[in-house]
């Protein structure tokens, strides 16, 4: 276990005053703040440390014993031993502060912010120094906060979510293996709950949030579980009927065409469209417009019958 | 809207220890949204952790008002750029 500079920490000499390191953390703690340094865990972490530099420095006794001890911390308790025997031995008395677990839990009027960081929030260094009880007085103002919520955007292509399938996210340096149900639209977020931030203070964690971009570069337009296209007929299979292919989202199907069928004309492929969202097994439709196309490049003969044609409906 | 998902401001103010005037200048800056049901104001649930930092800002690192106002604006845009990082990194992953 290192030993922490927190004069360092807080760009402090060690003759600073309380206003000084007011002043310094203050400072700091605007540039570290969680809230103001969305997923970035390196600021995070610095703010972690000029939080618990403070408790420590605008703790009159802490930073007292703090200074008293310093580098040599780690022998502090056979001090503390050294000190008592002398004092039972008729000593000089000693007016320093004592050691251990339950010397450092007054009010002394300091600040500590509170933000979105682990409740694991005082270094080993601290918790030997000051004991896990003097973290009580540390944790700001005692609020139980919910961590950060996560945003992250899946790119997906249309054909990708036809079906559910699974895939790995990385979100903030961490992998993430979901389900992606079949059917989810573009723009739908979903929450993915336990996966954000650390909550503080022993608040829940945050949510992940997952906003879906499907990207469609099919000829079919999508509206909910619906799907619509367009599809061409010659003239001729208008006019007299027939049967056409036709593409769905998965496949051909073949499909009769009714004699005058005029362009603008709707057919419903009931169940061809795209799956329900969290419904298992249950699709939308399929709609077809159909467009009617002319023929062009008329041939002389085309043109005599077409004429024909003309009078007799004249 | 469900009134299950509404907070009372007057709770938050107690809960959070935050005097009703800086929920409604919150909510007059436009940083939060206050919804009035039977002359009852309320703040839904999903608006909470953006109050939470708004009130820490405020309350802890003294950041008036206005400074909320741009710092809002400012984290939008590194949020919005954050989430096409990813998106670019998730699609790149695909290809590796």
């Amino acid at each position: 276990m290192d030993f922490i500079d927190y004069y360092k920490l807080l760009e402090l000499d060690k003759s600073a005053s309380q206003a000084d390191i007011k002043k310094a953390y203050r400072k700091l703690a605007r540039k570290y703040h969680p809230d103001l340094n969305p997923n970035n865990k390196e600021a995070q972490l610095r703010f972690q440390q000029i939080n618990e530099a403070n408790e420590v420095l605008s703790d009159p006794e802490k930073r007292k014993k703090y200074d008293q001890y310093g580098k040599d911390w780690q022998h502090a308790d056979a001090y503390e031993e050294a000190r008592k025997q002398q004092q039972a031995s008729g000593g000089r008395t000693y007016t320093g502060g004592g050691f251990g677990n339950t010397g450092f839990g007054g009010s002394h009027g300091s600040y500590s912010y509170s933000g979105n960081f682990d409740e694991d929030t005082f270094s080993d260094f601290f918790e030997e120094m000051f004991g896990s009880r003097a973290r009580a007085h540390g944790s700001g103002r005692g609020h139980h906060f919910k961590g950060q919520d996560f945003n992250a955007e899946l790119q997906l292509k249309i054909s990708d979510v036809y079906t559910s399938h699974k895939q790995t996210l990385s979100v903030n340096g961490k992998s993430i293996r979901l389900t992606i149900p079949a059917g989810v639209e573009n723009g739908q977020t979903i929450k993915i709950k336990g996966h954000g931030g650390p909550g503080v203070q022993g608040g829940p964690k945050g949510d992940l949030y997952i906003t879906f971009n499907i990207i469609n570069n099919t000829k079919f337009k999508r509206e909910k579980e619906h799907l619509f296209s367009q599809v061409d007929l010659d003239l001729y299979t208008a006019l007299l009927g027939g049967e056409i292919t036709v593409d769905t989202f998965n496949g051909k199907v073949k499909l009769k065409v009714k004699p005058e069928t005029q362009t603008g004309t709707k057919v419903k492929l009931k169940g061809k469209g795209f799956p329900k969202y969290k419904k298992e097994n249950q699709f939308g439709d399929l709609i077809i417009t159909y467009n009617v196309k002319m023929p062009d490049n008329l041939s002389t003969r085309e043109k005599e019958l077409f004429k024909e044609l003309q009078k007799l409906r004249s | 809207m469900n009134l299950e998902d509404l907070i009372p401001t007057n709770e938050i103010c107690a809960k959070y220890r935050v005097e009703s005037t800086f929920v409604r200048s919150l909510h007059e800056s436009g940083l939060i949204e206050i919804i009035t049901v039977e002359e009852t104001q309320y703040v839904h649930c999903d608006t909470i952790s953006e109050f939470e930092s708004l009130r820490r800002l405020h309350y802890d690192l003294d950041i008036n008002l206005e400074g909320l106002e741009a710092i809002q604006h400012l984290l939008g845009q590194v949020r919005k750029l954050q989430k096409e990082n990813l998106a670019l990194k998730n699609r790149l992953n695909i290809f590796e």
